[in-house]
């Protein structure tokens, strides 16, 4: 299995990007750890690190998820057996990232369950109460029933190959990250469907760039044919994604810098952990914008010449970044802005 | 690119069908008494306004009045009004600063936390809260121990947890083993 030797090496790359993911999350709690108030519990420990931990890996889940699920699109169709080489040895990967994105959720929800009971075992009656009561126990059970969705998606390819519709299982794959990101912040006030909509925006833009770039450095850079008809296309959608996530991240930013009653921007900005982890998101993505950029037009000319080129090198950089960033996301849609 | 628009087009019209909720977190924008205000007798109840309805689950929410030892003076669990959310507090003791902290359940099912504190100017006759009665909040307020008051026959949170990674680990077997299209031919 040739496909397999060249993919290999690249796996490591996988690992960056989630250690990087953890390591933002740890950053991001320091940030804006809270000291204990007198007479209120804290939730247990497990319970309070848990909860950012297992939602970055859901987050990394989704990402292999949906860049897998993009990676036929991006190959394209006009060369099925080099193409069918390498994504042959993806699809049982996509089986095991879609089930780690339905496991992840139903943790996420016991976890998010004990948070409120402030108790270190839950029952399935009070997991019960807290879907009933709760948007994001709602949300993480949709979660957990789209995911399952992929997963029976992904093992139908394992089993049929492309003859299983790309589009639906990358439709499948966007559709699941819808809804979450609405139980996060949004405000309250008249623009509450356009700060919703934005956010949505902002999580299928930097999940489809992560994805696509990972699936793309992986499994393809050792190809130079594939990458060559790949890389161009990713380029495009790589383009329109850091556009929309800018936007949509700098809008949904200031709304709930702004909205929050009694808060001044410039001061919270600065001087909250809120405020501090925005700018940090906001240099990660000036970073990627230069990253990208170098990838654009200092190595893709070469890359669709069928050079070889430091893709490998530059890509790494991008993805540990884009690793941080989501770690940074998770801890924000919980911090309180004041 | 083609394909590409239709896949957004599947998820954009997935999305239409969604329904999203007005979620938001919960801020603090008054209180009775005012945060850092002094009086000379004791609130006869802690009300705390937010700018969104707040969840009324139960046990949940929480108000606690300390002194200065750290006795409780809150008389009951507090009741949610939409925005509102008011604890009845005993005749207050010992001239000083009381502490008031607050948990509840915001909109977006996050819970969120602050304090507030006013000062007593001059001493009342009144006794604080005996732990027993604390205990019946089932609330979370007091420092009793996290696990002491809630039900027995919960599953701990890293039993859960194994039960999740096992699980995972039946599925990854079985995705490895499964029969694929490369193994038919």
């Amino acid at each position: 299995m040739p496909y397999r030797t060249t993919a290999a090496p690249r796996l490591a790359l996988v690992g960056v990007l989630v250690m990087a993911a953890i390591i933002g999350v740890l950053i991001g709690l320091t940030i804006t750890a809270t000291s204990a108030l007198p007479g209120i519990v804290e939730p247990d420990a497990v319970v309070r690190y848990g909860i950012p931990v297992v939602r970055v890996l859901l987050d990394m889940a989704a990402v292999v998820t949906v860049g897998l699920s993009l990676l036929p699109l991006l190959i394209g169709f006009d060369r099925p057996k080099l193409a069918e080489a390498v994504l042959a040895g993806t699809r049982r990967v996509a089986v095991i990232s879609a089930l780690t994105w339905a496991v992840t959720a139903l943790v996420a929800l016991v976890l998010q369950t004990a948070e409120l009971r402030l108790s270190q075992s839950v029952t399935l009656d009070a997991i019960w109460d807290y879907v009933r009561t709760v948007g994001a126990g709602k949300a993480l059970v949709a979660v957990f029933l789209f995911a399952m969705l992929c997963a029976v998606l992904a093992v139908w390819t394992v089993r049929k190959g492309e003859s299983v519709p790309a589009e639906l299982r990358a439709a499948a794959a966007l559709f699941t990250l819808l809804p979450l990101p609405v139980t996060g912040h949004a405000t309250d006030w008249s623009w509450h469907d356009i700060t919703m909509v934005s956010m949505e925006l902002h999580v299928l833009a930097a999940v489809a760039w992560t994805g696509g770039l990972g699936a793309v450095v992986v499994l393809l850079a050792a190809n130079r044919t594939l990458l060559a008809h790949a890389l161009p296309r990713f380029s495009k959608l790589a383009t329109v994604c850091i556009a929309v996530s800018a936007v949509t991240g700098l809008f949904n930013g200031f709304a709930e810098l702004l909205l929050t009653p009694g808060s001044s921007v410039w001061r919270d900005l600065f001087g909250t952990g809120y405020g501090l982890l925005v700018l940090f998101k906001i240099v990660c993505i000036v970073l990627l914008g230069l990253l990208g950029a170098n990838i654009r037009w200092r190595l893709l000319p070469g890359i669709m010449r069928h050079q070889r080129t430091a893709l490998a090198g530059w890509a790494t950089a991008e993805l540990t970044i884009m690793g941080l960033a989501f770690g940074f996301a998770v801890v924000l849609t919980r911090a309180p802005v004041a | 690119m083609r394909r590409f628009a239709a896949a957004a087009v599947l998820a954009g019209l997935a999305f239409v069908g969604l329904a999203t909720p007005a979620l938001a977190h919960n801020s603090l924008v008054d209180s009775n008494p005012k945060d850092k205000a002094s009086v000379e007798t004791g609130p006869q109840t802690v009300k705390l306004t937010f700018d969104q309805p707040v969840q009324n689950v139960e046990g949940i929410n929480t108000i606690s009045v300390l002194d200065p030892q750290g006795n409780h003076w809150e008389a009951a669990p507090p009741q949610v009004d939409s925005t509102v959310v008011s604890a009845p507090v005993r005749p207050l003791g010992p001239s000083g600063v009381y502490q008031i902290s607050w948990r509840v359940l915001s909109a977006d099912g996050h819970p969120v936390q602050g304090q507030l504190s006013f000062t007593l100017s001059k001493a009342g006759n009144g006794t604080p809260l005996p732990a027993d009665e604390l205990a019946k909040f089932k609330n979370g307020a007091g420092t009793a121990q996290p696990g002491a008051t809630e039900d027995s026959g919960g599953i701990p949170t890293w039993v859960w947890i194994v039960g999740a990674v096992v699980v995972l680990g039946a599925g990854i077997v079985f995705a490895l083993r499964m029969g694929g299209k490369e193994e038919d031919a």
